[in-house]
């Protein structure tokens, strides 16, 4: 077990190492410093306060290691900033990047977390439910109504709901955040209902493959010929059995509810990382940018041994070597 | 497993309650519904809030608020007009004999900065301290240091000794490397003051401009030459948890920056330091709701006699929220959560009919506030092609006359700004001295015989160019790259087809862009100006030769050089506003009226909407907050918001219906299974 986990995390550093390199392609390689530092001060701006700004911002020293420059040099710096998590100071504004990712992490969990176990509450029962009542009009108002909501945009629900809900209803603000616990649910119904929704349909058909697939399996017809009542069956027998495939879609998706939600947040003005990805990307703020691409690789391989560990948790015939 | 079932409809039920306490629309604190909040928006945070160095609006409504100024704009005056602020009175200006003209500002005694833990610096306990005209030389010294990079470099030269400050100052850093490590204080003054900013005393600063640029006392009405404690620069340095400076501005302004959280909210609270709020009986101009305004001020009741003379500011806080969205914003702004807004394109039907307010919005107690803003857009021949330039004398003159008397702008901005912006005749825009409401240019005018006329007396008979028997081909370079852009630019080329030529959209990137006007690779393109101030000189000299961009890199991108014209501009940046220069004006436009270097469209034109409670409300065109006149009705909003926002129930009640009436059938077949 344990050279197992140290293998896949031998696995899973090659695979940073790996993205860190491209990122280094596409950030420093494809585009320069000096367009960097152009975008951030201006067009006009004199070659004198462009240099400083380099220096600043530790952009003023050669690309690649050469000779006199071995250790001291962008390639190099990068991979030290990024592994020891010194992600310096935004392009855009100068402000420490890890000042922002602490305070976004918040909001995007605030979010992220209680839409996560709401979707499970609610797509897992649902599911095991019209598997339940399979081939009947229970399970066929299911799909159709799953398919149906896979088939809409997110950015339908979005507007459709901040319209309905948040300006014909009055329910809930449109819009907003304030992290004061008596007004935050305010803030936050709208954004995880339609996170809720959008996602419902995608759970819904997927769980109920699974649980399908499983209630066909040759011990469910032994536990059904024993007179096991189907109630028991499906939540004893088929959920229990049907632990391997849901892991892999759940465990996967823990990792990234840090990162939060890029078009919710944006939507609806939550001021956590999805959102402070987006301003990176419409700002042209490279720096914040890749240290989050960074971080996103990492909660990746994270989520990825977290998996293959949980299926040795659920399945005792699975053996991590 | 029946008292887990109980346990669970009890969470339930506990839920369900918490939901419904939770049905409000209100993004506010319900506490704050009884305070002279002003609430408004913004999309991006912006880049700095260092006075020397922030230029665009979203930045002003911050640091314009913060930072007072020497000098300020009369709130309700038109055509703009300077009114002391921090200063005692207007500057003494004496003209020198040498080609200089010094202005004497002497600023009030026993003005305080906001309370802010950087005075600290001076002496433990320290929170506030006086505003002096040190101050003031500080921040133009700061204006002249190379590393702060203020975008405002080239005119603040035309101080004496400004430019020669910035080389000595570079000079001591690159000599001495541990000169630069010094606080910024001690660096000035080892190397020197600016000569031509002379500070006398704790009061009084005399300044020698040069006397070619009278319009230096505009730059003392904005927040880049307000007074700068050194104290706020050297303790916020973004070390040990502190804030740049950049990101904390203090200033001894009417709004103190108690909030700022790029990603979400900014809050302004009034500065009790500030000097109306200690000297009401100064009745400062700038401190003290003025009794006088324009035409038309009274009867929108802007000189409310309760109001006129009342202390300012009214308003106790201003709260910004971020909005990256436009139509939740609207939505909100209809809600009653937003005091202001702006006319979205989606909505703009909706809320505009036949150029005022639809019925529905007045209705709402909506109030429409349109205005003109101080800039020009327009379309620029590069003067130094061979085809469309000056090389090519009368013919590519008559050229340029017959492509502008096709280009309509009213169908222009009809079509791509909802009709608001006015067509301009010449680069002035209204509401500016030397604007003419009643010139109109004769090339501006719509008229396809006369242009056909005139390409064929170019040499371009159907829009043919001889030398290759084919249609005239020419290029509109453009940075714009967007479907939108591209239409735009296709409505031009499609006018300047009806005449035979073919012009060809080039887009490319920013930077490809930069690089073609960099080499002058570039015959037509579109660009904008919005006025720094308010006078006619910020406007023609994007047309003087000094300001050319193939000779000094300026920002005259049609490179356009007439002598004559240079002349002209030389004497009327000189001038008082008054006849000569009403003349000298005229017949600047003459030349440019003949010479076609542009192609003038619009000066643009905003739509501000306003809920009625909020009072006194004049647009100011520039970037200048002026929150400090404004007032607003707190209770009424509070009563509007209350009736426009009752939660509507009913569809919870159908909706539980449904799900019971789905739930019970499922119920009767799963029984039905069991059995």
């Amino acid at each position: 077990m344990l050279n197992y986990v140290l293998r896949r995390i031998g696995y899973g550093i090659f695979v940073v190492l790996g993205v860190l390199l491209l990122l280094f392609i596409l950030f420093f390689a494809v585009t320069t410093p000096e367009d960097v530092a152009r975008k951030a001060l201006g067009e006009r701006v004199p070659v004198a306060v462009i240099e400083q700004w380099k220096v600043n911002h530790g952009y003023d020293k050669p690309l690649l290691p050469g000779p006199g420059a071995w250790r001291d040099n962008m390639l190099v710096e990068h991979y030290r900033r990024m592994l020891t998590f010194d992600f310096g100071r935004s392009d855009a504004d100068d402000v420490p990047i890890s000042e922002r990712i602490k305070s976004g992490i918040g909001p995007s969990l605030a979010l992220t977390l209680p839409l996560f176990i709401l979707s499970l509450v609610v797509a897992l029962p649902l599911s095991l439910l019209v598997a339940f009542f399979r081939e009947t009009y229970i399970d066929r108002t299911g799909v159709v109504l799953a398919v149906l909501a896979m088939s809409v945009s997110i950015l339908l629900y979005i507007i459709g709901a901040q319209y309905i809900i948040g300006r014909v209803l009055h329910w809930f603000p449109i819009s907003g955040f304030d992290a004061d616990p008596r007004v935050i649910l305010r803030f936050l119904a709208l954004p995880i209902l339609v996170g809720l929704c959008a996602g419902i349909g995608g759970d819904l058909r997927f769980y109920r493959t699974v649980f399908l697939e499983e209630s066909n399996t040759d011990y469910v017809r032994t536990a059904r010929a024993k007179g096991c009542g189907e109630a028991r069956i499906m939540s004893r027998h088929v959920f229990r059995n049907s632990l391997i495939p849901l892991l892999t879609r759940v465990v996967l998706a823990i990792p990234f509810l840090f990162m939060g939600s890029l078009l919710l947040e944006s939507f609806f003005g939550i001021p956590g990382l999805g959102a402070i990805t987006v301003d990176a990307i419409q700002g042209n703020d490279f720096s914040v940018l890749r240290t989050m691409v960074y971080i996103g690789s990492l909660l990746f391989v994270g989520g990825q041994i977290l998996t293959d560990l949980s299926y040795g948790l659920v399945d005792p015939r699975v053996r991590l070597e | 497993m029946k008292s887990l079932a109980k346990r669970f409809s009890k969470r339930a039920l506990f839920l369900f309650v918490l939901l419904v306490l939770a049905c409000t629309n209100n993004p506010y604190p319900d506490a704050d519904s009884d305070k002279k909040i002003l609430y408004r928006s913004y999309v991006e945070a912006p880049r700095t809030l260092d006075p020397a160095v922030a230029y665009t609006t979203n930045a002003h409504a911050i640091t314009g608020e913060v930072y007072d100024t020497l000098l300020e704009y009369h709130y309700l005056k038109r055509p703009y007009e300077l009114i002391p602020a921090l200063a005692a009175a207007l500057p003494e200006v004496m003209t020198l004999n040498d080609g200089w003209t010094s202005y004497r500002f002497e600023m009030r005694k026993g003005l305080l900065y906001q309370n802010d833990p950087c005075f600290e610096l001076d002496g433990p306990g320290h929170l506030t301290r006086e505003v002096v005209m040190e101050d003031v030389a500080f921040e133009l010294m700061r204006l002249a240091d190379p590393e702060v990079n203020s975008p405002i470099v080239e005119p603040m030269s035309n101080i004496q000794g400004f430019q020669d400050f910035s080389a000595r100052l570079m000079a001591r850093r690159e000599a001495d490397p541990a000169f630069s490590e010094q606080p910024l204080p001690l660096q000035y003054a080892e190397v020197g003051p600016i000569e031509g900013a002379k500070v006398e005393g704790r009061y009084t600063l005399t300044l020698r401009v040069s006397t070619e640029y009278p319009q230096i006392l505009y730059w003392f009405a904005m927040p880049f030459t307000a007074p700068v404690p050194w104290e706020a620069v050297e303790y916020y340095d973004g070390d040990e948890g502190r804030p740049s400076f950049s990101d904390h501005p203090v200033g001894a302004g009417p709004y103190v920056l108690s909030e700022y959280d790029k990603q979400s909210r900014f809050v302004l609270e009034a500065n009790p330091n500030w000097y109306g709020v200690l000297h009401p009986e100064w009745k400062a101009p700038a401190a003290t709701y003025p009794s006088e305004g324009a035409p038309g001020d009274f009867e929108a009741g802007r000189l409310d006699p309760e109001m006129v003379g009342q202390p300012l500011p009214f308003i106790e806080r201003i709260e910004f929220s971020r909005e990256k969205e436009s139509i939740p914003l609207f939505n909100k702004f209809l809600q009653g959560y937003y005091d202001a807004a702006g006319v979205i394109k989606e909505s703009f039907d909706k809320v505009i009919h036949e150029g005022g307010l639809s019925d529905s919005m007045e209705e709402s107690g909506i109030s429409l506030e349109k205005s003109v803003q101080p800039s020009i857009f327009y379309i620029g021949f590069n003067m130094d092609d061979a085809t469309v330039g000056s090389e090519g004398g009368e013919r590519s003159r008559k050229l340029r006359q017959a492509m502008s008397l096709v280009v309509d702008t009213d169908e222009y901005t009809r079509l791509f700004s909802n009709g608001r912006g006015v067509s301009a005749q010449s680069p002035l825009p209204p509401g500016l001295f030397g604007y003419d409401p009643e010139y109109v240019n004769p090339y501006r005018l719509i008229d396809l015989e006369r242009a056909r006329e005139l390409l064929a007396e170019a040499g371009y008979p159907d829009g043919i160019d001889p030398e290759t028997g084919r249609p005239l081909e020419l290029t509109f370079d453009t940075q714009d790259t967007s479907a939108q852009g591209r239409l735009r630019f296709e409505f031009f080329t499609r006018a300047w087809r009806q005449l035979g030529i073919n012009v060809k959209i080039e887009a490319t990137n920013y930077n490809q862009f930069q690089e073609k006007v960099r080499n002058g690779a570039y015959q037509l393109f579109m660009w904008g100006w919005i006025a720094d101030y308010p006078d006619p000189e910020n406007f023609l000299f994007l047309l003087s030769s000094e300001m050319s961009r193939s000779v000094s890199d300026g920002p005259n991108t049609a490179n356009f050089q007439n002598p004559e014209y240079d002349e002209l501009y030389l004497e009327m940046k000189g001038l008082p506003n008054g006849p000569r220069r009403q003349e000298v004006i005229g017949e600047m436009l003459g030349i440019l009226e003949e010479e076609r270097p542009w192609i003038e469209l619009t000066h643009s034109e905003a739509y501000s909407l306003f809920h009625k409670w909020l009072k006194n409300v004049k647009t100011m065109g520039m970037s200048t907050p002026m929150t400090k006149y404004r007032d607003l009705d707190h209770g009424l909003r509070a009563q509007k918001r209350e009736a426009w926002n009752r939660p509507v129930l009913w569809p919870i009640y159908v909706g539980s219906a449904l799900v019971v009436a789905l739930v019970i059938p499922g119920i009767f077949t799963f029984m039905r299974e069991r059995q």
